[in-house]
């Protein structure tokens, strides 16, 4: 809403600059974004938000600016002359649909001339951003920046008939609308007709048909209020937003229609002669009853928290218009003006005193807290996951979940009904991502491409789908990838790439918080199947499966351009942060060995399917007490290992809690685990080797 | 080396005879002299360690020597006196060597470690460290200052319904405040259009929270929400949102305007300045709009505050008795406040990012610079 200080100056004598009546405005609710200049002088460009309807006239304003200063506001006046003919003898109202047309004030002007306007009303409608069209449109035009109430001239002699009808639009009618358009409307618009047709969709925008053309000789003035909910309806369903929709659609004054029609009648005579016909038409069954609210001193004080003084609270709501009378002390008896639907209740009172009194003086109070400050085991959990992951090196991100439903798919787990938008902006960011992987991938790939080579992260998110019941589901995933270097080569190292293996400790680090992962096999095509597994946590009470990791499948990567290996994987989060918690309970003290450990080597052949685990078993089965830890050192395959099998060279650790180990007892466990090695895997040793 | 005592080095090979007490206190005395002006030249471990044998030695040092051809064979009278001299002469002598040899050590130190100098200017080995993106920090920071006002932290859900993220926030179907949102609406297979749609403000949870428990309440919720706008510099269809809602039984404006003033000194500095102006939200009244003294220019009009002075920071307001009326509160008794502040928003405004794009898209360039 564009406000032109001069104008504003009609009905209030502002003593402000439009500077400072840019900043007060804006201080008691009527936001003002800027002062423009214009030929027509300064113009306010506010914006009154959406309970405020009245401010979208300049009245309505300066009844804020009055307020403000605590100056009368002049409301315009109109006296009409009038022909001796009446209204009703020329012409017939029927409003069929009265739920949805409140009012409807017809008036006839005989005999106008249509022309263009005088150059000072053009100047003001061209400052407030509406073209000039000929006196009659300007002058409703005019009227309804002027008083905020929209208004509609016909071409009486194109209406058939000669006659209006307010009904609701039949199904699939069809109007061509003052921009051109041909418009299909349904039963739940109304629409203003007359003997045959639609001739405007009411409160939205008039027929081409009947629009005021150079040759219109009488004109039927419509000043009407329409129900907001049913014009907002429509007006979304047709896609057609205008200055009459936007006012009726947040609630115009049924009040004001009156005087709006006689103020434009009297401005169209003004400007383009003829004759006013007396004795409107008025289809106004309803009239809103009066409203009275009660605004009492107590529960301003439970509301606000301090105390404004009498002669304050009935300055403002007298200026605008709650007429109150003190009916007792801290009792005021208000009456609701018409055009202030927005106030109904004692709070909405409370709140006009407090923005017109000014909420800088109101004093503030850090209230007490009434729970102890804590967060909850679930987030010092999280907290400690982001830690640890800090500390491995990880770089957060955080990516926008609406994604590419062709990306989507690759990576959606089996059986998920993926979250579609109805209205998406474009394709590529249509579906809610079924998988934390797609984001991963994607800022991956994003990086990779902008020359930035090595790469750890992860995303800390949600992935979504619909139930077979259509019930959203939302699930936390922490997502993680790593490509490239692990150690990019310098002048102290030489360089060393990322495999399976960092991705497979990171994780075992993040899994020694909730007690250990197991890894099993078979996992989604979205990994490379040979290096993947699916994790789950070793914790009885969790015992749950959380996620994959493996490297990113190459066929995958081929389709994000992604020319090195990526390793990924997505773990749910919430079994995964309980069993934090749960680790987290149960740590406790183990005092540490008094005696050296003893560490011995042994190099051992294996035929090629037996695996670590395998090998760990079997050393295990030998029932050492003191083996305390089994290392894998090397791994061999070729000559002069025979074909079908490798060597493994594994380290050994004893320790043992009494006494140092002797010789004697070392070689004791080493034949019985070699023992074991043999009977269990088939492994025959290279020759054992003594820990440098 | 004088004759006195080149003499006296010659005469340790061979008995005393019959001597003085004088004497001999003169005898040990150049000998004293004798070590001492050999140990004054001794300038590395090696004359060192001669120096030591030619003394100290066991089979052939010089004070070998002494006790047996001057001790030994003494006369039981003259003994003790000897003895006497002989140790406080091997005191002496190996309390020298001893700093000596330290001394000798030191220098030695310096000499090496000099040797080992490296080039302070060469770049140091970095191990890649991990960082937080910056909306984590920054909703960490708001989620810290609140948890210091007795504030819990929830989460609630980004897929909504219409009546929490609208009609139990007091906005009625065609309400006209439900167009300050653009929403995305959730395609459902059931095929009932409307009926899920993506949450365009963190609010829903105020009724979310209140239908769970009774006052007093004090939780903040962090969370994304979605709105259907065209992106550019300034704006994205997806962003962060952090919701505040205070209810108990004698909340009041003052509390209200308290808690948003504690906030935005500690959030953006203790020289930060609060302005409340009224607004309209359904769900509260009074509304107001939250604005902060610009923390770029401190008030002074720069480009980030189009030259106001102010920023916005949040919408705000008591809680509207409306929304108790939809969680079986009674508005009588209760009543609290509410707020809710664009993450993103502060994000870029604290540290002057020009593009909202940039904190999705997550360069690691973008990333390192906030570790």
């Amino acid at each position: 809403m564009r406000v032109l200080y001069e104008w504003l100056k009609e009905f209030v004598e502002c003593p402000a600059t439009p500077g400072e009546l840019r900043d007060r405005l804006s201080q008691v609710g009527v936001p003002v974004d800027a002062v423009e200049d214009s030929p027509a002088g300064p113009v306010l460009v506010a914006d009154p938000t959406a309970n405020r309807p009245d401010c979208l006239g300049h009245l309505g304003v300066a009844r804020e600016v009055a307020t403000l200063f605590r100056l009368p506001l002049q409301a315009p006046t109109v006296h009409l002359r009038e022909a001796a003919d009446a209204t009703g003898a020329a012409t017939r109202v029927e409003v069929t649909a009265p739920e949805l047309c409140g009012r409807y004030v017809a008036r006839l002007i005989r005999g106008v001339r249509v022309g263009p306007s005088p150059e000072w009303l053009r100047k003001r409608l061209l400052a407030l951003g509406q073209n000039p069209v000929n006196n009659i449109v300007d002058a409703t035009n005019y009227v309804l920046f002027e008083l905020g109430h929209p208004l509609h001239a016909f071409d009486f002699d194109r209406l058939e008939g000669g006659r209006i009808v307010v009904r609701r639009a039949r199904a699939g009618e069809r109007i061509r609308t003052l921009d051109g358009t041909e418009r299909t409307l349904s039963p739940e618009t109304c629409v203003i007709a007359d003997a045959a047709r639609a001739v405007a969709i009411a409160g939205i925008m008039g027929g081409a048909d009947t629009e005021i053309h150079w040759n219109t000789r009488t004109v039927l003035l419509e000043s009407a209020w329409f129900d907001p909910a049913s014009i907002r309806r429509s007006a979304k369903q047709l896609g057609l937003h205008t200055e009459a929709s936007l006012r009726f659609g947040r609630g115009a004054d049924p009040e004001m229609a009156e005087l709006a029609s006689r103020r434009c009648a009297a401005l169209i005579q003004e400007l383009a002669g003829g004759e006013i016909l007396r004795a409107p038409l008025d289809l106004y069954p309803r009239p809103p009853r009066p409203v009275e609210i009660v605004l009492t001193r107590s529960e301003l004080l439970r509301v606000l928290g301090a105390d404004i003084p009498d002669a304050d609270i009935e300055a403002i709501l007298a200026y605008l218009g709650f007429a109150p009378r003190a009916v007792a002390p801290g009792r005021w008896q208000c009456q609701r003006p018409s055009w202030r639907q927005d106030v109904s209740r004692e709070v909405d009172l409370i709140e006009e005193v407090a923005r017109h009194y000014g909420y800088d003086r109101f004093p503030s109070r850090l209230p007490p807290t009434r729970v102890p400050p804590a967060e909850s085991p679930a987030q010092q959990a999280e907290q400690q996951l982001r830690q640890r992951l800090l500390a491995l090196g990880y770089q957060e991100f955080i990516a926008i979940p609406l994604v590419d439903p062709a990306d989507d798919e690759l990576f959606r787990p089996p059986q998920t009904e993926p979250v579609r938008l109805a209205n998406p902006l474009s394709e590529e960011v249509s579906v809610l991502r079924s998988s934390g992987m797609v984001s991963l991938v994607h800022t991956l790939a994003w990086n990779l491409h902008r020359g930035q080579r090595n790469l750890r992260l992860y995303e800390i998110g949600r992935r979504y789908a619909l139930s077979p019941s259509g019930q959203p589901l939302e699930t936390t995933v922490l997502t993680l990838g790593l490509t490239g270097l692990a150690q990019e080569k310098s002048l102290y190292t030489p360089e060393r790439a990322f495999s399976f293996a960092d991705l497979k400790g990171d994780l075992e680090s993040l899994a020694e918080l909730a007690g250990g992962v197991a890894w099993l096999e078979g996992t989604p095509a979205w990994v490379h199947p040979g290096r993947s597994g699916r994790l789950r946590l070793l914790l009885d009470v969790c015992g749950a499966e959380i996620g994959v990791a493996g490297q990113l499948h190459p066929r995958l990567a081929g389709r994000w351009k992604l020319r090195q290996p990526v390793f990924v994987a997505e773990l749910l989060l919430e079994p995964l942060l309980e069993a934090f918690e749960r680790m987290r309970g149960r740590l406790r003290y183990r005092p540490i060995p008094k005696l050296p450990a003893v560490e011995r080597d042994l190099s051992l052949v294996l035929d090629r399917h037996i695996s670590f685990a395998q090998v760990r078993a079997a050393i295990e089965a030998a029932g050492v007490q003191a083996l305390a830890a089994v290392e894998p050192r090397d791994l061999y395959e070729g000559s002069p290992i025979p074909e079908g099998k490798y060597s493994l060279l594994i380290r050994l650790r004893f320790q043992s809690s009494e006494a140092t180990l002797t010789e004697a007892e070392l070689n004791d466990y080493l034949s019985r685990i070699l023992a074991s090695l043999q009977q269990r895997v088939g492994a025959t040793l290279r020759g054992p080797q003594t820990a440098s | 080396m004088s004759t006195r005592e080149e003499t006296v080095l010659q005469q340790v090979a061979a008995p005393l005879g019959d001597i003085t007490p004088e004497r001999l206190e003169e005898l040990f005395a150049a000998l004293e002299q004798a070590f001492e002006r050999e140990r004054a030249v001794v300038a590395d471990r090696k004359a060192w360690k001669q120096l030591r044998d030619r003394w100290l030695g066991r089979r052939a040092g010089i004070l070998t020597a002494i006790t047996d051809h001057w001790l030994k064979p003494a006369p039981a009278e003259l003994r003790p006196r000897i003895g006497q001299h002989l140790n406080r002469l091997r005191t002496r002598v190996e309390q020298e060597l001893q700093g000596l040899l330290e001394q000798i050590e030191a220098e030695e130190e310096v000499r090496r470690l000099a040797a080992e100098r490296t080039d302070l200017s060469l770049p140091g080995l970095r191990r890649p460290v991990g960082t937080r993106h910056l909306i984590t920090q920054t909703l960490e920071e708001i989620s810290r200052i609140f948890l210091r006002l007795g504030y819990t932290v929830a989460t609630g859900p980004e897929i909504e319904t219409p009546y929490y993220n609208f009609e139990a926030l007091n906005m009625p179907e065609f309400h006209p405040a439900r167009d300050m949102w653009d929403t995305f609406y959730i395609a459902t297979p059931a095929g009932r259009p409307g009926s899920l749609l993506l949450r365009t403000h963190t609010s829903p949870m105020q009724v979310r929270l209140m239908e769970r428990q009774s006052p007093p309440l004090r939780v903040i919720v962090p969370g994304k929400v979605y709105r259907r706008d065209n992106p550019d510099a300034s704006h994205l269809f997806m962003f962060h949102q952090v919701e505040g809602l205070a209810v108990d039984y004698d909340l009041t404006f003052a509390d209200f305007k308290g808690t948003i003033e504690f906030f935005v000194r500690e959030f953006l500095g203790p020289r930060a300045r609060t302005r409340l102006r009224p607004s309209y939200f359904p769900f509260t009244e009074p509304s107001a709009e939250v604005d902060a003294s610009c923390p770029v220019c401190q008030g002074r009009g720069c480009r980030t505050c189009k030259s106001t002075g102010w920023i916005e920071l949040m919408g705000a307001g008591m809680v509207d008795p409306a929304v108790y009326g939809f969680v079986h509160y009674d508005p009588k008794k209760v009543s609290g406040f509410a707020f809710g502040m664009g993450v993103d928003r502060l994000a870029i405004l604290k540290y002057g990012l020009d593009d909202i794009q940039v904190l999705f898209q997550n360069d690691v360039r973008f990333l390192n610079q906030f570790p």
